[in-house]
Order: C-alpha cells, then structure tokens, then sequence
C-alpha cells in the first residue's frame, strides 16, 4: 500500500482486499488449536498437499493433450452457473455486512474520498472474498497443470474472476433494489431470504426437474439435454466453456463485460448505496401490543419462560427461520435421490432414514440457536439457577420447536407400517436428542447472525451431528425394512440368535 | 477500616484472581448493608474483576466472598436469588419488548406471576417507559436500554444491587433518572454497589467510597475519610483519587 498514493481507489481497494485475506486467515480464533495458529497450521498443510496432488496430476498429464470435448464445456457451463449462484448469495451477504455491520461506511463516508471510490473499493473487496473461496479450492490444481504444460488452463483463473467480479455487481445491485423496494427495517430479512434462494435455486432446479421422467442420474440428465439443444457448446452459452479452455476472444468477453458490470454498478448505484448506509443507520423498532393483560406474559416455570423467550426470538427473526427451512428443503434431492434412482431404497426406509436426518438436523439447528447463540450469557449466568437447569430447558425448547417438523414422517409412515411409524418415532427421538446434546456439550458461544457459518466454529459439534444422523437413521431404516419390508429376513435375524 | 452499625452486605476475604498475571491479589473489602458504595480504581486496577466474582461470573483463585452471610462460594444460587447483576453493557434481547424481557427475567428468579406482573408494571411506570413496553428493544437507545435493564435487576427484589459503570454512554436526563433510581434503590433499603469513572458521581452519591489498584483496596471510608488519608483537605476526590492511586502509594 506504500506504493500508491493515500486516499486513492487504488489505496482503498487494497486496504479492502486485505481485510479480506485477513477475515479468511483469521477466521475461528477461539479454541486451544486456534490460540496455538493450529488452525492456520493445518489449513496451510491441506494447502500444500492439495498443492502437491495438482502438481502429480500436473506432471502426469504434463505431454498429454486435454480435448476439448463437448461434454467438458457443457461442464464448465454447469459449474459457472453454480457458482455464480453461490457467489452471487455470498455476495448479497457480503453487501448486507458491508451496509449495515460493519461500520466502517462512517468512516469512509465521513472521509473527502468520493462515494464512487468508497462504493468500488467495497464491490472489490466483496469479489476478492468471494474468489479466494473458490481459488483455495480450484487454482492449487489448475494452476500447476496449466504450468506444466497446459496454459491455456490459466483461462480458469480468467473465468473465476469474471464470475467473482459480475457475482460483485449483481450482490450489490440485488441488495440495493431489495432496500429500496422494502425498506430498511425489512431489508436484512429479505436480502438473507434472497441469498438463501439465490444459494440453493440452481441446485435444487438441477436435481428436481430431471426426476419427472425418473432416469438415471439427474447429472446425466441434464447433460443429454443441454447437447441435445446445442446448449454450452454453441453460441454466447458456449463462452464459459471457451474461456475456462483458453479462447482469448472468450476470455476477453468474458473479463470484459465483468468489468463493465462492475463498474457500471459501482458509478450508477453510489448515491442508492449511501442512502442505504444512511437509511440503515436509524434503527427502526417494531412496536405491536400485546393485546393482552402483562400477568399472562409471566410463568412460575423456568421451563415455560425459557420457551416463551426462545419462541418469541426465533418467530421474530424471519430469515433465521427461513434459513433453517432452507436446509430442510437442501435435503429433499438426497430423499429423491434414494427413492427415485434406479436401484431406489424402499420407501419406509428412505422415509425413516430421512425423518431421523431431518430431526436431527432440526434439533441441532434449535439447539445451537438456544444454547450457543445466547444473547445475554451473563443474565442467566447470574441468575438462581444451575445451568444444568437452564440447559435442560433449553434442549427442551429445540426439541419441541423441531417436533412438529420431525412428526410429518413417522405420520406419513404410519399408512404403509404403524410399527414402522414408531419406531421412526423413537429413533428420530434419540436421534434429535443425541444432536441436541452434542450440540450442548459441544458446541461454541456465538452469535445468532452468525447461524450459516456456525459449524465454522465447531467442527466436532458438526462431525458428531452428523455421525449421530448417520447412526440412528441407519438404525431407523434397517429396523424399518426389517419390520416392513421383509419379513423374512428379520425372521433369518431372530432365528440365527 | 469496618466500623458499621448494620450488617454487612458483602464481605470478601483474601480475594485472588490471575489471568495472564495477578489482577487480584489478597483483597479484603466490607460493605455495610444500606449503602451506596462506590468502587474506583485506575483502568485495569480490578473492579470490574471483582464484581463478576462477586456476581458468580468468574471463579476466584482463593479466598471468600459472602453476600449477607451467604457464603457465595459455597451456595452460589442462594448468594445470586438475593443479588442483581447489572454490566455496562446492558444483557438484553433485541427481539423482546421490555415487558417480555422483565417477564423472562421473573421467570429465572422464579417469582410469583401475579407478583412479578405488577412489579413490571410499577417498575415501567416508574422509569418512564410504560408507553414503550411492547416495543422490541432493538431500537432503543443506549439509555432507554440500560433503564430496561435496570428494571430487569430491580425485579426480582434483590438486597444486593451490582452496577459496572452504570452511567456510560448516557445522556444527562437518562443518566440523572438512572441516578434517582439508585439513590430510590438505597431508601428502600437496598444496598448498590458502583464503579465508575465519573468522579463526581461518586462524591456526590457515594455514601462510601472504595478504591482499589494493583489488585488491592488502597483506601475505604467516606469522602472526608479518603481526604483526612491522604492529606488532601477541602480538595475534590479528583485530587485524593489521583494522590492515592499514583505507583508510590499503590507500592505502599
């Protein structure tokens, strides 16, 4: 930064990309491996070695010519649509932190730089967040291959950061036109609900649509379409495809009209962003009267008050819900998936299998909302009460806000096998109860805004929420096809004890 | 230094506690029951420290606290039920109004409904923020918040009330209000315990005064007795504060 005159876009940019490189270094400092730079230790090590396999697969296919087929550029189509799906979600969040959390825009603005500087510099540090996510991931392989023989690979690296500079543009665009459109006080809400949509909407239409006709994968699927239409292969779809395999002409569209995106948002939309700052500085208050005398409001019970209160914050906060709705929906290709492939599961099974998932899933979600992600740690650390006690009540909580979710399948199973159904019951039971408790014995302090990334800071929390889902569900679908489906075999079961 | 007609509303004994070094080292302090106390000390010097101790947020490295006879250590619920806990940061939930918050708050100290309502009622009347009580918090300025608080600690009745910095951030007319309602608090025979870095608040509200650096009570009486120690007569407690806390007396 030493380099480049003080105040300018470019002294701002970088000051912008380095906060990125500093948040994705620096993220989940808390834990013992963290206070030792484990975590970095580690990271960088998986770094190296995936370092390493790009420069074996590199040196391997270094005299190997990479065909250019059909089905590789309808791939590269697929997969830029994917990930302009998710870094476009990435970007709205990124605009939302920048708008309304963050609060260096007082800074900034109070500053003599032009808001078009300070809108640019922001829109670059949203795009370098969003390209080292997926540059950790593509370029240790890519870039290795592409100097060992192949550069026209490099136009990967071209193609990631068009895709990271239009996701940019159209994050911050989306954002704006959602805060002009509802106002400040609904703008957070509705810009999570939209990166929750824009995250997950081009995969759930990949998995969904194939299944009307039942054939194989849906990944195959939509690769006989796609040729069959000339779709990736021919034409303006055909540059991602070009670009990824080195076509100049591709590439310089392609970066071109990234740009062009960029900084057209970045001129056009600068005073919409700075009314937005403005607008999203005055914190609105939602007034509703309860419409009832205030002894309702309080409980002797430490167990209803705990409730009532968890209730009301999780109703009140329509993006979080709307996010744990969302993960349920993520589920529903992996339940198609085992019905409808060709070697499906049987229904009673998949559908135990799946309620035990869901359940799980559900309660670890409530859980971390009432256990880690407390508000007020220190109101019920002074409080007359043990924590075991507070915890009992909490876990209680998530489990009856996720019972009426975790209840649709076993009800549904109930048709086909009753005894099925209650054993459903009783594993998505164990299993919810066995998430929530990982969760609580497991899990770290956060905070509730930080539900999308709460596994960032608790990988065994996760990994045992997900070990738990795998062994009762397992379980629950073995028991299942057991009781329902064959008969037989569980009478082989029994006779062989 | 403990010359009290009444009982003793917090007695601490040989109180330590070190994180990467001492920060409390050996402190003894007695406060009588009834009081407005307030305890100073330079940045660093330990008072908030020694309140969450007292509070049960913290786990002391040695010695004793006892909170009306209540040994702190040894029945932490039964110090805490009598006890009220209010930081600088206020401990609220933007997403609840005021009423559901006092509503949860009752609900932790497991008071009588009917009882606890009407106490809501008083207490929102009382801090001026009746027409406010079904509106989420998270709006609420600094001020209107930390009164929310207030009225979260002073539902439940506790003899004890613990206050870090009461009075930051706010504005003269809220923090005047907050300051009547602890000078309310003490008539009503409650005892409050403040730390701040006001001084003026604590020369003029303070019925004594404590003041603590290098992880030890350095001086503890009435503002006349902290000026008699420290030989600054007919000066203002800026001037016995700074006299008793510079490193020659803190070493001594």
């Amino acid at each position: 930064m030493r380099h480049v005159p003080p105040g300018s876009f470019g002294w701002l940019a970088l000051n912008e990309v380095r906060l990125a490189v500093r948040a994705r270094s620096s993220s989940g400092r808390r834990g013992l491996l963290a206070r030792l730079g484990a975590t970095q230790v580690i990271g960088w090590l998986l770094i190296a070695a995936w370092l390493a396999i790009g420069c074996l697969i590199g040196w391997a296919a270094r005299d190997t010519a990479i065909p250019v087929l059909p089905e590789l550029r309808i791939a590269a189509l697929g997969v830029s649509a994917l990930m302009l799906s998710f870094m476009t979600a990435q970007a709205v969040l990124g605009s939302q932190r920048s708008l309304y959390d963050t609060g260096d825009l007082a800074l900034l603005f109070s500053a003599p730089i032009p808001e078009s500087s300070v809108l640019l510099a922001k829109m670059l540090g949203i795009a370098a967040t969003i390209a080292l996510t997926y540059a950790v991931l593509l370029l240790p392989i890519v870039v290795p291959v592409a100097v060992l023989g192949h550069p026209q690979l490099f136009g990967v690296v071209a193609l990631l950061v068009a895709l990271a500079l239009t996701a940019s543009a159209l994050g911050i665009a989306l954002t704006l036109a959602v805060a002009t459109l509802v106002g400040p006080r609904a703008a957070r809400t509705f810009g999570q609900i939209l990166a929750a949509l824009l995250g997950g909407a081009v995969f759930l239409a990949s998995q969904i649509y194939p299944r009307a006709d039942h054939k194989g994968s849906a990944m195959v699927a939509h690769f006989e379409r796609l040729r069959a239409n000339g779709f990736g292969t021919h034409g303006l779809s055909s540059l991602p495809g070009r670009a990824a395999f080195g076509d100049p002409l591709a590439i310089a569209i392609l970066l071109g009209v990234a740009l062009l995106l960029f900084a057209g948002a970045g001129l056009t939309l600068q005073r919409l962003f700075l009314s937005g700052y403005q607008d999203g500085g005055n914190r609105l208050s939602r007034s509703k009267p309860t419409g009832r005398a205030s002894q309702r409001l309080f409980h002797a019970e430490l167990t209803r008050s705990i409730f009532a209160k968890e209730w009301r914050l999780l109703a009140r906060d329509p993006a979080l819900a709307f996010q744990i709705v969302m993960r349920l929906i993520y589920m529903a290709p992996l339940v198609l998936a085992m019905l409808g492939s060709r070697h499906a599961v049987p229904v009673p099974p998949a559908l135990a299998f799946a309620s035990v998932l869901i359940a799980s899933q559900l309660v670890g979600s409530f859980a971390w909302l009432t256990v880690s992600a407390e508000d007020a740690p220190d109101l019920l650390a002074v409080a007359p009460v043990s924590k075991e006690q507070i915890n009992r009540a909490k876990l209680l909580a998530a489990f009856a806000m996720a019972a009426p979710f975790a209840l649709v399948l076993p009800i549904g199973l109930a048709w086909q096998t009753p005894l099925g159904a209650l054993i459903t019951v009783i594993m998505t039971a164990l299993g919810g109860a066995g998430a929530g408790y990982a969760e609580l014995k497991l899990g770290k302090p956060s905070q509730r805004s930080s539900f999308a990334r709460r596994r960032q800071g608790g990988v065994i929390a996760g990994l045992a929420s997900v070990a738990i889902a795998v062994v009762f569900g397992g379980g629950a679908a073995i028991a299942v096809y057991l009781v329902s489906g064959d008969l037989g075999a569980l009478r082989m079961v029994v006779g062989q004890r | 230094m403990s010359d009290f007609s009444s009982p003793l509303a917090l007695r601490i004994r040989g109180l330590a506690k070190a994180f990467d070094k001492p920060v409390i080292a050996g402190l003894d302090l007695d406060i009588a029951a009834g009081q407005l106390y307030a305890l100073l000390g330079p940045n660093g010097a330990g008072k908030t420290t020694t309140l969450r101790m007292v509070a049960g947020l913290a786990k002391p490295d040695a010695g004793s606290i006892e909170i009306f006879g209540v040994d702190a250590r040894r029945d932490p619920l039964g110090a805490k039920a009598i006890t009220a806990w209010l930081p600088d940061e206020p401990m609220l939930y933007d997403k609840l109004s005021p009423l559901e918050y006092l509503a949860f708050v009752a609900g932790l100290w497991r008071m009588d409904p009917a009882h606890a309502a009407q106490e809501a009622d008083r207490l929102l009347h009382w801090l001026d923020l009746w027409e406010q009580r079904d509106t989420r918090c998270e709006g609420f300025s600094r001020g209107m918040q930390q009164k929310v608080a207030l009225a979260g600690a002073l539902i439940h009745d506790p003899k004890l009330l613990i206050l870090d910095e009461p009075l930051t951030g706010l504005d003269a007319s809220m923090a005047r209000s907050v300051k009547d309602a602890l000078r309310s608090a003490v008539d009503a025979g409650k005892t409050v315990i403040v730390t701040t870095h006001i001084l003026e608040v604590a020369e003029r509200m303070a019925d004594r005064i404590g003041i603590i650096g290098g992880g030890k009570l350095l001086a503890a009486g009435t503002l006349d007795e902290l000026r008699d120690r420290a030989g600054t007569e007919g000066m203002t407690l800026e001037d016995t504060f700074i006299r008793l806390t510079t490193p020659d007396a803190v070493a001594a």
